[in-house]
């Protein structure tokens, strides 16, 4: 840990806190820095970082899944899908595919791919096949995937898109009874793309702290000392501690191109349900190029536990930060990185993995992080 | 998908830019960034072969910092979806 985190830690340790505080993130990456950097046993006890819904792999629709699948198996296509998509189970019988991994060791032509750019690329060298380009992800991803599509792509190049908006989930979460969080740390790329001002409904709806923090220790450490210190003293506002990506209104090039290409509508995530005005759907310019418009819907919604979380498996609440990872009574046991039975352990972004990576091994008893707010 | 990886520009062909960082280049695109010219020797933070926002060398710097602790703490790549 660099000397200024150290700073900031002794700051945190200095402030005059007695009751619990807990702070909600919503970003994988942002998970991933304060569990790598082990931020959590610095902390004083009473300060709780809640991993947050910051996974769109965990979150994207089970059905959205199967049916990629599905368009594999059953099509001539090839599709293309981000790497952390191949391995997320859906729900069938025990027999079936159960993932974009199985199909492709099935026969089925699926690509992983980094950048939606290959995605083009794939399709411009297959001019005879159609390309679905299976698209999940947050606003950072769906900004990219808005890009290519302005820009221009070959007519063979189809998309199944499955972007979700990352605010919709904390505005359910607190316009819930019960948020689970006191102060929110908003996420640093997000804010980047969409701009700071998406936050501020935080702060003026629910009257919470809240800060935009990057992913060093140090960005976010200011950003936790920021909500603290608002919590301590009564006042509230949105911080950016991340102001050498973060500008006022985001990046205008990247809201154009998702406002040229994509509305904004209600959206399902998986094992939570509808969440109004969290996805992006293609635009009348752009819907020629839904998957949905070309090819027959492989949908089956009559599926057991169609749209949910697998069984046994405690993701949906793991996701709206009900319970840490280890809570879940399948972590570590039946659920490991090399054989996970949830998305949460799939996705390099998905809290379970990642606690897994930062080497915790011992499973909790649900509520023995809680103790009593005051 | 949210992390993001500092690439130093090296050259700009329209809305491409070839990168490199710790010795990996990269074709990176600038679409994104219209509204901001990006020029050989810049340093740009990449997500998904998209470039999201430019950032200054110290910047880019202490994000490498960070991506050098995690590949050796967890053994695990962050990774570009």
């Amino acid at each position: 840990m660099s000397a200024d985190a150290k700073t900031w830690l002794e700051r945190i340790h200095r402030l005059p806190l007695r009751e619990r505080v807990r702070v909600m993130n919503v970003c994988g990456g942002h998970e991933r820095s304060i569990t790598m950097a082990g931020l959590r046993g610095a902390l004083p006890a009473n300060i709780e970082l809640i991993p947050g819904p910051g996974c769109p792999v965990c979150v994207c629709p089970e059905e959205d899944v199967y049916e990629a699948i599905q368009l594999a198996l059953n099509e001539d296509l090839i599709l293309v899908a981000f790497g952390d998509m191949l391995r997320v189970p859906v729900n069938v019988k025990k027999a079936d595919i159960r993932s974009l991994e199985q199909a492709k060791a099935a026969g089925a032509d699926i690509r992983p791919i980094a950048s939606p750019a290959e995605a083009a690329r794939i399709a411009r060298d297959n001019p005879e096949r159609p390309v679905v380009f299976f698209a999940a992800g947050f606003e950072t991803t769906t900004a990219p995937v808005a890009a290519l599509l302005a820009e221009g792509t070959p007519d063979n190049l189809l998309l199944l898109l499955s972007g979700r908006l990352t605010w919709p989930a904390v505005a359910m979460l607190l316009d819930s009874e019960q948020p689970g969080f006191e102060a929110l740390i908003a996420p640093g790329h997000v804010a980047t793309i969409m701009g700071p001002e998406e936050w501020q409904f935080v702060v003026d709806d629910h009257g919470l702290p809240a800060a935009v923090a990057g992913f060093t220790p140090v960005s976010l450490l200011a950003a936790l000392y920021s909500v603290l210190r608002q919590h301590l003293e009564g006042r509230r506002f949105l911080d950016n501690c991340y102001p050498e990506l973060v500008r006022p209104g985001g990046n205008v090039a990247a809201r154009r191109v998702l406002a040229q290409t994509m509305d904004v509508a209600s959206a399902t995530w998986r094992g939570v349900g509808s969440i109004p005005d969290s996805g992006f759907v293609l635009n009348a310019d752009f819907r020629h190029q839904d998957v949905h418009q070309h090819l027959p819907r492989y949908r089956d919604d009559a599926r057991k536990r169609a749209g949910e979380m697998p069984p046994g498996c405690d993701c949906a609440r793991v996701v709206l930060g009900k319970i840490y990872p280890n809570e879940c009574k399948i972590y570590g046991k039946a659920c490991t990185p090399r054989t996970p039975i949830g998305p949460c352990m799939v996705s390099d972004e998905g809290a379970c993995r990642i606690w897994w990576a930062g080497g915790i091994r011992e499973a909790i008893s649900p509520g023995r992080y809680t103790v009593p707010a005051e | 998908m949210c992390l993001g990886i500092p690439m130093q520009v090296t050259a700009v062909h329209g809305f491409i830019a070839h990168c490199e960082a710790k010795g990996v280049t990269r074709d990176v695109s600038l679409f994104l960034m219209q509204e901001e010219p990006v020029a050989p020797g810049d340093f740009i933070m990449v997500h998904v072969g998209y470039a999201i926002q430019k950032m200054t060398p110290q910047e880019a710097r202490s994000a490498w910092e960070l991506y050098d602790e995690m590949l050796g703490l967890g053994k695990e790549a962050p990774q570009g979806a």
